[in-house]
C-alpha cells in the first residue's frame, strides 16, 4: 500500500475548497443502499419540505459540515473506545491481550456506524486524514494475518473500512489522498471476491461474499467520482485504467451488471485515453473472447496479462468459459473421435486430474484408452453447466501472481 | 435599442396581460403556448422583455385586475424569467421558469378539457432546454451542474398529471420523450424503465397508435436505443423499424439518427444494408463492417471496428458490431466450401482445418489449429455451421444439407 507516503504537503485546505458534484454524492453514501455509477447524478435526499428545493440548497449545507475538522487521533475516538470495552463490543483484533473487556489505542478502531447525522457529529469523533491513512494502512496491514480464518479478518476490516469512508465523507476530504485510500480499499475488496469465492459453498461466506460485492461496486463507484473531481484537464491518474478495467471485468456477463449500468452505454461515456490504455485493451479483449466463446484466445490472453486484481475479479468466470468449451466440445466433436484431456488440459490452463473431476461435474463421463490416456467422449447428452460450481479447481496461469 | 417609453412599457406588459387571460377564458391553447415559448425569440416577447426590464414592479400591473392577478403564481415568476432570459442569465432564468412550470400544471390539473396540452408541451420543452443552457452555465463556473436534474423531477410530476385522465393522456408521451431526452443526457437511462412501464401499461387500456405520430417516432427510436443497449436485438429492430417507417421522410437528419442503430442491429441478425442508403445517410463507417461480412475477412472487420472505434463506442454499438466476427467466421469457412466444390464436389464437405488457418495466414491473422478448432466449435454449436469436426483428423465435415444455415433475422444463438 502506497496510501501512506503520499506527499507531505497537505491539501486539506485546498479540498474544502474545492466544490464538487461529487460533494452531492459522497454525502449520502451512507445512506444510500446501492450506489451505481450514476450516482453523481442522483438528487440527494434534501431536507427541505418542497419537492422542487434545488440541489443548490443542499450544497450550501454541504460547505457548511465541510467546514467539519477531525480532531481524533486515534483510530477509534476515545469516547466510543470506552464505552464499547464496558459494553464487551470488541473485535479479536480490538482485545488487549485478549481480554474481552480491554482495549487500547493501538488495538481499537472506530466502528461504522449506519445512523448518523451530520448534526450530532463532533470533532473529536471525527479522525483526521493523516490519522485516517495510518487506520487504513492498519487495517491492510492484518490481511495478511493467518491468525484467524479470513472471514473474520474481512469482517472486521469490512466494516472498520466503511467507517473510514464515512468519516471521509464528512469532512468532504476528496483530494489525491483520499483517490489512494479508496483504491486501496477497492483492493481489498477485490482480493477477498477472490478469497471468499474459494468458499461459496458456505452459504454464510455466500452472503459475505454477496456483502463484499456490494462494498466493491459502491466504493469503486466513489473512486471514479474521485477520479474526476481531481481530474486537471485530461491527464489520466496513475492507476485509473486499472480501476476502469475492473469495472469492465464485473461486467462481463452480458446478463451480469452488477453495477447497474450495460457495458455499451458505460463505454460511451468513458475517456478516450482510458478506454485505449493497455489496461482497459486487455479487458476489452476479454469481452470479446468472452462474449464469442473463444476459449482459446481467453485463456491465452488471461495468462499472459491479466493482473493480479484483473485475476481476483475474473476469477468466477474462468470456470464458466471451461464449461462452455466442454459444452461446445461435447455437441460438435465427431463421435468417434474422443478428446484427449491432456490436450483439453493445455487449452484450459487446468491440471489434468482436476479437469477430469470438472467432465464429471458438468455430467459428461471420461475414459481411459489402451496406453492410459485420460479421453472424453463427444456427443455425450447429460452435459449441463454445473450448478454452484463454486469449487476451486487449478489456474495454471495462477503461480505467477502467489505472492 | 430604441428609447423605451414608460407608458410603452406598461402597454406591452398590458398587452401580454390581456393575451393570457383571452387565451384562458377563449380556451385557445395556440394563443397561450405563445405565450410560454421563451425560446422562439417571437417579436412579441422579445419586446415584452425590454418593457419588464423597464418596469420592476410589474406585480402590481399584475394585481391590479382579477383577470390577472388570478393567474400572478404563473405570471409572475415567468416575466421574472424574461427579465432574466433577455440578459442571458440562464440559471435565474430557469429557477424563476420552474415555479411558472409548477403553478402553470396546477392550474391545468384542475381544467376539466385537455384544451391546454400545446401550452404544456411548450413549458416542458422549455423547461428542458431552458435547463441545459443553466447548467453549461453552471458548469463554466465550476460548480455542479443540476438544473436538468431538477427539470427531470418536474417533468417527473407533469407525467404523473397527464398519465392518468382520458383527454390528458395523449399528452404523456411527449413528456415521456422530453424525459429519454433528459436522462440520456445525464446518463441516468435507467431512471426510463418505470416510466416505460407506466406507458405499457396505460397502453393495455388505450391504443399506442392513438399518440401523436412524432411522440410515437421518438419513443420508439429511444426504447430502440435501449434495447441496443441491452441487446435485445428482436426488439430493437421492431422499436427502430417501427421508427424509421413512421417517421417523416423529409427528416433526413432523424432518419440517420434510426439507422446509426438500426443498422447494427440489422448486421446482428444477418441482413445487411446496400451501399446505397450507407452513402445516402452518411453512415459509411458501416461501409467496411459491411465488406467484412460480404467477403468473410475478418481482418477487414478488425480494422474497421478500430479505424472508427471511437465513433462506434460513443454511439454505444461497437459490442453489437463486435458480436458480429462469428458471422464473418462462417462466411469466410462458406467460401472455402464454395472453392471447394468448384474444383471437387465430392469431397467439398470436408474442410481441414490446416485450410482455415492458411486462409487466415493469407488475411494476415495469425491463428493456429488450435484457435480454428475452437472457432468452428463455436460456429457448430450456435447453428452457423451443421457438421462435426473431428479432432484426431483435424477437419471439419460439413452436412450435405444446408451446411450454412441462415439467421433469417434472428440473433445468433447464445
Amino acid at each position: 500500500m502506497e496510501s501512506g507516503s503520499g506527499n507531505p504537503r497537505s491539501s486539506f485546505s485546498q479540498s474544502r475548497r474545492q466544490k464538487f458534484p461529487l460533494n452531492a454524492s459522497t454525502a449520502t453514501h451512507h445512506r444510500s443502499k446501492v450506489s451505481t455509477f450514476s450516482q453523481r447524478v442522483t438528487p440527494p435526499p434534501t431536507t427541505g419540505n418542497n419537492s422542487n428545493a434545488s440541489t443548490s440548497d443542499f450544497n450550501d449545507d454541504d460547505s457548511s459540515f465541510g467546514v467539519l475538522l477531525g480532531t481524533c487521533s486515534y483510530m477509534c475516538p476515545e469516547r466510543e473506545r470506552i464505552q464499547r470495552e464496558k459494553l464487551r463490543d470488541l473485535a479479536v483484533f480490538e482485545r488487549l491481550n485478549g481480554n474481552p473487556r480491554k482495549s487500547s489505542p493501538v488495538l481499537a478502531v472506530k466502528k461504522f456506524c449506519r445512523t448518523i447525522s451530520i448534526k450530532d457529529v463532533q470533532a473529536s469523533d471525527m479522525r483526521p486524514l493523516n490519522v485516517l491513512e495510518d487506520t487504513l494502512n492498519y487495517l491492510l496491514g492484518l490481511l495478511d494475518s493467518k491468525e484467524h480464518p479470513f472471514e473474520v479478518v474481512h469482517d472486521f476490516i469490512f466494516d472498520r473500512t466503511r467507517s473510514i469512508r464515512q468519516d471521509l465523507t464528512m469532512q468532504n476530504i476528496v483530494n489525491k489522498k483520499a483517490i489512494y485510500m479508496y483504491e486501496g480499499m477497492v483492493k481489498f475488496h477485490v482480493i477477498s471476491h477472490h478469497k471468499l469465492w474459494g468458499s461459496m459453498g458456505d452459504p454464510n461466506i455466500a452472503s459475505t461474499h454477496h456483502l463484499n460485492m456490494e462494498q466493491l461496486t459502491k466504493t469503486l463507484s466513489s473512486l471514479f467520482n474521485l477520479y474526476e473531481a481531481n481530474r486537471n484537464s485530461n491527464d489520466v491518474h496513475e492507476n485509473e485504467a486499472e480501476f476502469h478495467s475492473l469495472y469492465v471485468l464485473l461486467n462481463l456477463g452480458s446478463h451480469s451488471k452488477p453495477m447497474g449500468e450495460p457495458l455499451s452505454l458505460w463505454f460511451s461515456h468513458v475517456s478516450t485515453s482510458i478506454l485505449k490504455s493497455k489496461e482497459m485493451r486487455f479487458a476489452r479483449r476479454i469481452v470479446r473472447s468472452f462474449r464469442m466463446g473463444n476459449y482459446i484466445d481467453f485463456f491465452h490472453t488471461v495468462a499472459a496479462e491479466a493482473s493480479y486484481l484483473q485475476y481476483c475479479i475474473m476469477e468466477p468466470y474462468i470456470n464458466e468459459v471451461r464449461s462452455l468449451a466442454l459444452s461446445y466440445i461435447n455437441f460438435g466433436g465427431y463421435k468417434l473421435h474422443p478428446y484427449p484431456l491432456f490436450k483439453l488440459s493445455k487449452h484450459l490452463m487446468i491440471e489434468e486430474s482436476d479437469l477430469e473431476s470438472f467432465c464429471h461435474s458438468c455430467g459428461l463421463e471420461t475414459c481411459t484408452d489402451e496406453s492410459g490416456n485420460k479421453l472424453l467422449h463427444t456427443k455425450q447428452t447429460t452435459f449441463s453447466h454445473p450448478k454452484g460450481g463454486f469449487q476451486k479447481y487449478s489456474f495454471l496461469g495462477l503461480q505467477d501472481y502467489e505472492r | 435599442m430604441a428609447y423605451l417609453s414608460m407608458g410603452e412599457a406598461h402597454r406591452r406588459i398590458t398587452e401580454y396581460l390581456n393575451r393570457f387571460s383571452d387565451a384562458v377564458s377563449y380556451q385557445n391553447g395556440i394563443s397561450l403556448k405563445s405565450l410560454f415559448s421563451l425560446s422562439s425569440n417571437s417579436h412579441f416577447l422579445l419586446s415584452l422583455s425590454d418593457a419588464l426590464i423597464l418596469v420592476n414592479d410589474f406585480n402590481r400591473l399584475i394585481n391590479q385586475n382579477d383577470n390577472y392577478s388570478h393567474f400572478s403564481d404563473i405570471i409572475s415568476p415567468l416575466f421574472r424569467s424574461l427579465q432574466h432570459y433577455k440578459q442571458s442569465n440562464f440559471v435565474e432564468a430557469y429557477n424563476a421558469f420552474e415555479k411558472t412550470a409548477n403553478a402553470f400544471v396546477q392550474e391545468f390539473r384542475n381544467w376539466e378539457s385537455a384544451w391546454a396540452l400545446e401550452a404544456v408541451y411548450v413549458v416542458v420543452y422549455e423547461i428542458r432546454v431552458l435547463a441545459e443552457k443553466a447548467d453549461r452555465q453552471l458548469a463554466a463556473i465550476g460548480k455542479s451542474p443540476e438544473k436538468l436534474k431538477g427539470a427531470g423531477s418536474l417533468l417527473m410530476k407533469v407525467f404523473g398529471i397527464l398519465a392518468v385522465k382520458g383527454a390528458k393522456r395523449v399528452g404523456a408521451l411527449y413528456v415521456t420523450c422530453q424525459l429519454f431526452k433528459i436522462y440520456f443526457k445525464l446518463g441516468t437511462v435507467n431512471l426510463c424503465r418505470s416510466i416505460i412501464r407506466s406507458i405499457e401499461t396505460a397502453t393495455t387500456i388505450f391504443d399506442f397508435e392513438e399518440f401523436p405520430n412524432r411522440d410515437k417516432v421518438t419513443y420508439m427510436y429511444y426504447t430502440g436505443r435501449l434495447e441496443v443497449f441491452n441487446e435485445n436485438f428482436p426488439s430493437a429492430d421492431y422499436k427502430l423499424s417501427y421508427a424509421l417507417k413512421h417517421c417523416n421522410q423529409q427528416h433526413e437528419a432523424n432518419i440517420r439518427m434510426i439507422l446509426k442503430y438500426l443498422i447494427p442491429v440489422k448486421l446482428s441478425i444477418g441482413i445487411l444494408p446496400n451501399h446505397r442508403l450507407l452513402e445516402k445517410y452518411n453512415l459509411l463507417e458501416y461501409g467496411n463492417i459491411v465488406q467484412a461480412l460480404k467477403r468473410g475477412d475478418p481482418r477487414l472487420l478488425r480494422s474497421a471496428l478500430q479505424y472508427h472505434e471511437d465513433w462506434f463506442l460513443r454511439s454505444g454499438v461497437y459490442l453489437v458490431l463486435e458480436k458480429v466476427e462469428l458471422q464473418v467466421y462462417q462466411r469466410l469457412v462458406k467460401k472455402i466450401y464454395i472453392i471447394q466444390k468448384q474444383r471437387d464436389p465430392s469431397r467439398a464437405h470436408q474442410v481441414k482445418l490446416e485450410v482455415i488457418v492458411k486462409a487466415l495466414k493469407w488475411l494476415e491473422i495469425d491463428m493456429d489449429v488450435d484457435e480454428v478448432e475452437c472457432i468452428m466449435a463455436i460456429l457448430i454449436y450456435k447453428n452457423l455451421v451443421k457438421g462435426y469436426f473431428a479432432h484426431k483428423s483435424k477437419v471439419a465435415v460439413l452436412s450435405k444439407q444446408d451446411p450454412f444455415p441462415k439467421l433469417n433475422g434472428k440473433p445468433v444463438n447464445s
